[in-house]
């Protein structure tokens, strides 16, 4: 925030709360309108959060700081209009915006010029710390676990309603029921219907682990397994899409890498997608790649050396 | 059943459940967009751009993925629905090719180069929009950066959707209704793991599996399994001073005598379903217990005896609290009542902190769906929550969903 200028920051996403404040709440599915979930005022450095209770709120974040839930736009409009520092901002960022918003915040601060910071979450949380680094590893073990209860159902030809059952069921052992884009199985050979590709997203302490595969067996497949290795190894620092598209197979269906975090984040390469994209050292990837009707999906952690697999 | 009140209010329910005609999608979707075109007349506006995920849904009816924020952010669908155009633009990967839209390639309006793909289609199908009213719900950076809406007179997409939602169609009402009926039976299913020494987590993954072998392809929200302490200061502070539901926060093992409050909710071709209950774990209530869930029957026999269109929101309140000798049955951070359709919670709501004066301008009108969640606490002795949810009909009203029981209170 100092570096840009900001006076002050306006947060809605679960995900960007989480990351600023550490606060932890319940898991809802799909989007939410935007409206301002947490402020983050930069001269006193204090941080203001939506929450009703101090439960999974974090000591950091004083009680006296917390705004209950509210259905009413002027109890909300006071309450953060009590917020030291916003009425005179003169720089009030938002990661998105709605019009209602829009017009409080003309309201709250009248002197502040709004500005979006989407850009500036990006940036911070794509650069992932060692104890980030960390909590994905732990994420990366449910998602192999819940892999693994996928294939053995799918092995015991349980078929794809059963795995997805069981893949839920394995993370939920592990005290993990929230996901991030959750278990899908779909067929990968749809005419012999004995081949399924498997995805798996967890939401584990805030991080998100991510694997797929085709199953049964895609490991004894030497194509597909050496061509996800070239992708995930041109994932080096400096490497932009262009880079990754000349990595990529030319018969591949489908590949894509970006951001994982607390759950998808930047930058997104692919076929079409990267303009301007530079890969970083301390970048957590998804790297994901399908090729004669095999998927493959992995984590990846971009080092200085090496770019290894979680 | 428990004799007395509770009797009474499954009999009145069971009376007011009835048939529902079979899903028809295309109908439901047609309807919904002329709904919006009548609203889009009506605000003078002269285009919706649509991006915040049930709002699409609704306009579109593109699925509805049980997916995190991210994901559903950065992958989402976006609509366009234009003043007089007989169908809807939709921006997406075009899964389902059964939907009657104008197929346009997915944009990805998180990005700076996905937000310069927007303003194009946007350019193409609508013309520039500087000077024009156009309505949207979410702006991302990436938009604002781009300028996507600069120089429109822009109108809040909410109020637009808001209003064309409120009354729901019958085929909106039997999704609604299949939704809750789906719920029901994954919660009757799995209600026997939740014992003594269970974990939140185990007795949810239960209920996950199960949902998955009932055909539900979206689960909507982590299912709330709450062990409720039995006084407000034993639990998390509250702003409200009053007891902290749902935080969704941690994975309790249960114990002996819990009293767990219960909250799921799952999609069903857009809808949601809303289940809430209050389980006792490894013995049955007591008679205190007891004494809580028959005067939370009260309160829902109360309120559906006055309950049909005309009745103003603040009409509702007043038969609870009537029921209940003066208090307040219901948690003030929530409602008595709210509304459920492409989202979990919407118009309308009754007894929010909106205040006596929304509530009493609030006119109950058919097709409108209410949730009713009364709660009753005694401190010292906890609370009894559960949820119904029922459709205002012409004459009074009809109950939405099986007629699940509320084990192990009756």
């Amino acid at each position: 925030m100092a570096t840009v200028g900001l006076d002050v920051l306006v947060l809605g996403r679960r995900d960007s709360v989480a990351y600023a404040t550490g606060a932890r709440s319940l898991w809802t599915a799909g989007s939410r309108p935007f409206g301002p979930a947490c402020v983050l005022v930069a001269a006193a450095r204090s941080v203001h959060l939506l929450s009703t209770w101090d439960e999974g709120v974090p000591r950091e974040v004083p009680f006296e700081h917390l705004y209950g839930v509210t259905w009413n736009g002027a109890i909300l409009a006071g309450a953060l209009a009590a917020i030291p520092g916003l009425a005179t901002a003169m720089r009030v960022a938002v990661e998105a915006l709605s019009p209602g918003f829009e017009r409080m915040a003309l309201r709250l601060a009248p002197a502040a010029e709004l500005v979006p910071a989407d850009d500036l979450m990006r940036a911070v949380r794509a650069l992932k710390l060692p104890a980030e680094v960390a909590r994905i590893r732990a994420a990366a073990a449910v998602v192999g676990a819940a892999m693994e209860a996928a294939g053995a159902a799918l092995a015991g030809d349980a078929g794809p309603v059963a795995a997805r059952s069981a893949a839920w069921e394995a993370a939920a052992g592990m005290g993990v029921t929230a996901p991030t884009s959750g278990v899908a199985v779909w067929p990968a050979e749809p005419a012999s219907g004995s081949r399924f590709h498997v995805d798996v997203g967890f939401l584990v302490d805030g991080y998100e682990g991510g694997l797929g595969r085709t199953l049964p067996g895609s490991d004894d497949h030497a194509p597909v397994v050496a061509a996800q290795r070239r992708l995930v190894e041109a994932c080096r620092p400096g490497a932009t899409a262009a880079d990754l598209r000349s990595a990529a197979p030319g018969g591949a269906t489908r590949w894509c890498v970006r951001g994982s975090g607390m759950g998808f984040e930047t930058p997104v390469l692919s076929a079409t997608l990267g303009r301007g994209e530079v890969i970083e050292e301390h970048m957590v990837l998804s790297v994901e790649l399908e090729l004669d009707g095999l998927r493959r999906r992995d984590l990846v952690t971009v080092g200085s050396e090496t770019t290894d697999v979680l | 059943m428990n004799g007395g009140v509770a009797d009474d209010l499954a009999r009145l329910l069971a009376e007011r459940r009835t048939e529902m005609a079979p899903i028809d999608a295309g109908r439901m979707r047609r309807e919904r967009h002329g709904r919006l075109q009548a609203e889009l007349a009506r605000q003078g506006v002269e285009a919706a751009l649509l991006l915040h995920g049930p709002n699409v849904g609704y306009a579109t009816g593109e699925e509805v993925r049980g997916v995190d924020v991210s994901y559903a952010t950065f992958e989402r669908p976006v609509a366009l629905v234009v003043a007089g155009e007989d169908r809807p633009h939709l921006l997406a990967h075009h899964e389902d090719q059964t939907l009657d839209v104008e197929r346009h390639p997915a944009a990805w309006p998180e990005l700076d180069e996905g937000a310069e793909d927007l303003a194009s289609v946007l350019a193409e199908v609508v013309g520039p929009v500087a000077g024009r009213r156009v309505a949207v719900d979410e702006q991302t950076g990436a938009m604002l950066r781009a300028g996507v809406l600069d120089g429109a007179e822009i109108a809040d997409a909410a109020h637009l959707v808001g209003a064309a939602k409120l009354a729901k169609t019958d085929d909106e009402l039997a999704c609604i209704a299949e939704a809750q009926r789906r719920n029901e039976d994954a919660m009757a299913a799995i209600q026997g793991t939740a014992r003594v020494g269970a974990t939140r987590s185990q007795v949810a993954g239960a209920f996950l599996a199960r949902l998955i072998e009932l055909g539900v392809e979206s689960n909507l929200i982590d299912p709330i399994f709450q062990p409720m302490p039995r006084t407000v200061t034993d639990g998390p502070r509250t702003t409200t001073k009053t007891v902290a539901f749902p935080t969704g926060v941690g994975d309790p093992t249960f114990g002996e005598g819990d009293l767990i409050w219960v909250d799921s909710g799952i999609d069903h071709l857009g809808y949601a379903s809303d289940f809430g209950r209050t389980w006792v774990v490894g013995r049955d209530p007591d008679a205190a217990e007891r004494g809580l869930f028959e005067r939370w029957c009260d309160v829902m026999v109360a309120v559906l005896e006055v309950l049909k269109p005309g009745a103003t929101a603040a009409e509702l309140c007043r038969a609870a609290e009537a029921a209940t000798g003066g208090d307040r049955p219901w948690l003030p951070h929530f409602y008595l009542a709210h509304g459920v359709g492409v989202e979990s919670a919407e118009m309308p709501l009754v007894g929010t902190d909106l205040g006596p004066e929304f509530d009493d301008r609030l006119v109950m009108a058919p097709g409108m769906v209410l949730v009713l969640e009364p709660v009753i606490w005694a401190d010292g002795v906890g609370g009894y929550r559960a949820e119904e949810i029922v459709a205002v009909t012409q004459d009074g009203w009809r109950h939405l969903g099986g007629g699940h029981p509320y084990p192990p209170f009756g």
